[in-house]
């Protein structure tokens, strides 16, 4: 039996399991959302939040940044409307409300092959991932090295080392990528994830998406 | 898998050829002519029931007739006549068998598939080791046993490079233009179907058991459990630098997965990090295959990424620096002490800092060696690219290099050069240094750079060490 986890539930399950997640729940309506995000603390961002919605900005189901209350119960007429625009007839789990990531946008994930079984990748997100699929990928288990050399490997590595990135940390991409190979030997059941993006800065790394298929 | 007995099979002291022939449309044919004229040392005992003697030897109906131990078949019957054949090899006892019979699980027939099977079950119940089914066979070069049927594999320069290939015509190509380049190696095969010496097995024998393999190179299409292949490098804790090819290099991704991730991880991707991820050296083209090995074995490992390039014409020099800093490398930036016995060397008619155009010393190869040595002894240099070109009036330049050449060994730097001549001038002369003294001659400036960066990468990663390309 397979299983999809998406958005809010992903985040969860990943935080549970000891990584980093931008601060997210789901709004069931205008008024959720106004509480949600004065909980948060403005600005905040919010998504459209549905398993049929495999990327959320072809049917434009992001907006950032929400300043206010009113901005906020706006965002979640738009976006409720354009899910249904989308999707009509089917079910909108509810508009994510989220603390804003910042920093280089990073993609991580993880893929069972036939051959090769769970392997793992990092690329930088948006167009470096979509555009050039400027990526790397390793064979779980990965140690620090082979986690450094996957990032160094990318042909954009040196935005990650540019001057404006300076205060940045490789160090926490390499260790996140170590810990998530062990989530993966820990978690057979895991049969494909992408956690995407993951937003890396001085301040630390944190996951604002991720997709799961388990398998049980 | 015995070792002991992959090592009958790879360095036999008898062989017998179960389809020996003397007719030249028969591969029986020409494995005899490989064993014979490529000078093996152990007896030969052709096997068929239709002959008394093959190439003038001795023959025998039936393997089972033969008196002696036999440690290697070489089996080149029709596909019909297999399992009996191996049956018989079975009982005979026999410690090898390369399997050149075709007609199995690379035939589009699924009868192919059910045909294999069976021979794997066979060789499973004798436990024997099998090269093949479906290939040319194996030559090795160290101990003169061409058990393949290509006789001209006899006459590749004796060395330490083996490959291991999963295409006999891999195997045709790199062997061909190991002659040209003068690539030393010490065993090719072709690994054909597999049926129970598969990549991790073959790789396993050569880095632990042979001495004769100092580097290995790989060609590899595709392999069911990758993940053995590289258990078996790090099981084996040996320090031998591995360089592969990777053909089909498919970019498709699970076409069914809705994921980035899954979409991304295309074939060739996952392949090209795990090699990384396993110390293996990726190569992308048979010349750079055949350049990087040759380098491996001739070359000292090199320490750092700091050049001294030393071109007899300016234009080469420059194009090697070029390619080289495009690789990781960088020009060395000579000590004042190296640089004062240089400028001692040449006149100031030319560029003296690194790239040196050595024009100046065009009629004095004593000149030029002796700018080699000077940098060789620099401190701030890791490596040598010697570059000269041919003009009429250097026509000796390569003859009087080979004599008075010293042994750079002892330097323990890697000096690549490239000696570029119309066909036969300065043939016999490069033949004569190329492979010699710890100096590996390659055709052009630019892939004397790739080598050398390549070089460069290998030794790092057996250090534990990574590049950034």
């Amino acid at each position: 039996m397979e299983r999809l986890i998406l958005n809010v539930d992903a985040l969860y399950l990943l935080e549970k399991e000891g990584f980093n997640v931008l601060k997210s729940r789901l709004a069931k309506d205008e008024d959720d959302a106004v509480r949600i995000a004065s909980e948060i603390g403005f600005p905040v961002s919010m998504k459209v939040s549905s398993s049929h919605v495999i990327h959320k900005t072809d049917i434009d189901g992001v907006r950032y940044p929400i300043n206010n209350p009113s901005d906020a119960k706006e965002a979640f007429r738009e976006l409720e409307m354009n899910f249904k625009t989308a999707y009509p007839g089917k079910d909108l789990d509810g508009i994510m409300v989220q603390m804003p990531g910042r920093g280089i946008e990073t993609i991580v994930g993880v893929h069972r092959d036939s051959q090769f079984g769970p392997v793992i990748m990092f690329g930088l997100g948006g167009i470096f991932v979509e555009a050039i699929k400027d990526v790397s990928f390793r064979i779980i288990p990965i140690n620090k090295k082979d986690a450094r050399d996957m990032i160094e490997e990318l042909s954009a590595y040196r935005i990650l080392t540019s001057k404006r990135q300076r205060d940045m940390d490789i160090n926490l991409i390499e260790d996140f990528l170590v810990e998530v190979s062990q989530f993966i030997t820990r978690h057979s059941e895991v049969k494909e994830m992408d956690m995407n993006p993951v937003f890396v800065s001085s301040a630390g790394l944190y996951i604002c998406d991720a997709r799961i298929t388990q398998e049980f | 898998m015995k070792i002991e007995r992959l090592k009958k099979l790879f360095s036999p002291e008898s062989v017998a050829v179960i389809g020996a022939s003397d007719s030249f449309e028969k591969l029986g044919y020409h494995v005899m002519k490989s064993l014979v004229k490529g000078g093996y040392r152990g007896p030969i005992y052709p096997v068929n029931p239709r002959a008394d003697t093959i190439w003038g030897i001795k023959t025998y109906p039936n393997i089972k007739d033969i008196q002696q131990e036999i440690d290697l078949g070489i089996v080149a019957v029709p596909a019909g006549m297999v399992p009996s054949v191996l049956h018989e090899c079975g009982e005979k006892n026999v410690k090898g068998v390369v399997l050149i019979t075709a007609g199995y699980k690379e035939i589009e027939d699924f009868q192919g598939e059910i045909l294999e099977q069976e021979i794997k079950d066979i060789a499973e119940g004798y436990q024997i080791p099998i090269i093949g089914p479906n290939t040319f066979g194996f030559v090795n070069l160290t101990d003169r046993v061409n058990a393949s049927f290509t006789y001209e594999f006899s006459l590749i320069k004796k060395g330490g490079v083996t490959l291991i290939s999963q295409s006999g015509g891999f195997c045709h190509l790199c062997g061909f233009l190991a002659m040209e380049e003068r690539l030393g190696m010490a065993k090719l095969m072709s690994l054909g179907n597999r049926v129970n010496i598969d990549f991790p097995e073959a790789l396993g024998y050569f880095l632990k058991e042979d001495k004769s393999t100092r580097v290995i190179a790989l060609y590899i299409e595709g392999i069911d459990e990758p993940r053995k292949l590289f258990e078996t490098i790090k099981s084996a804790g040996t320090k031998k630098p591995i360089i592969a090819f990777k053909a089909g290099k498919s970019e498709k991704g699970d076409s069914a997965s809705r994921f980035h991730t899954g979409s991304l991880a295309g074939n060739y991707n996952i392949w090209r990090g795990a090699l990384r991820q396993s110390g293996i050296l990726e190569v992308k083209s048979a010349e750079e295959l055949i350049d990087t090995a040759k380098v491996l074995d001739i070359c000292a490992p090199i320490k750092g990424p700091r050049i001294a390039v030393l071109s007899g014409q300016a234009g080469p020099g420059i194009i090697a620096a070029d390619a080289m800093e495009k690789e990781g490398l960088r020009l060395s930036r000579f000590s004042s002490e190296t640089q004062d016995r240089i400028n001692t060397l040449l006149p100031p008619v030319a560029i003296r800092t690194n790239p040196v155009d050595m024009g100046p010393a065009w009629y004095s190869p004593e000149t030029m060696l002796n700018i080699l040595e000077a940098v060789l002894e620099d401190s701030d240099t890791d490596g040598v690219i010697f570059i000269a070109m041919f003009a009429s009036a250097n026509l000796e330049l390569t003859r009087r290099m080979a004599m008075l050449l010293h042994n750079i060994e002892p330097f323990k730097k890697p000096v690549i050069a490239c000696f570029t001549a119309p066909a036969g001038v300065w043939d016999e002369d490069i033949e004569k240094m190329d492979g010699q003294k710890g100096l590996a001659i390659l055709h052009t400036p630019e892939r004397a750079a790739k080598a050398m960066a390549n070089l460069w990468k290998a030794n790092l990663t057996m250090d534990g060490n990574r590049w950034r390309d």
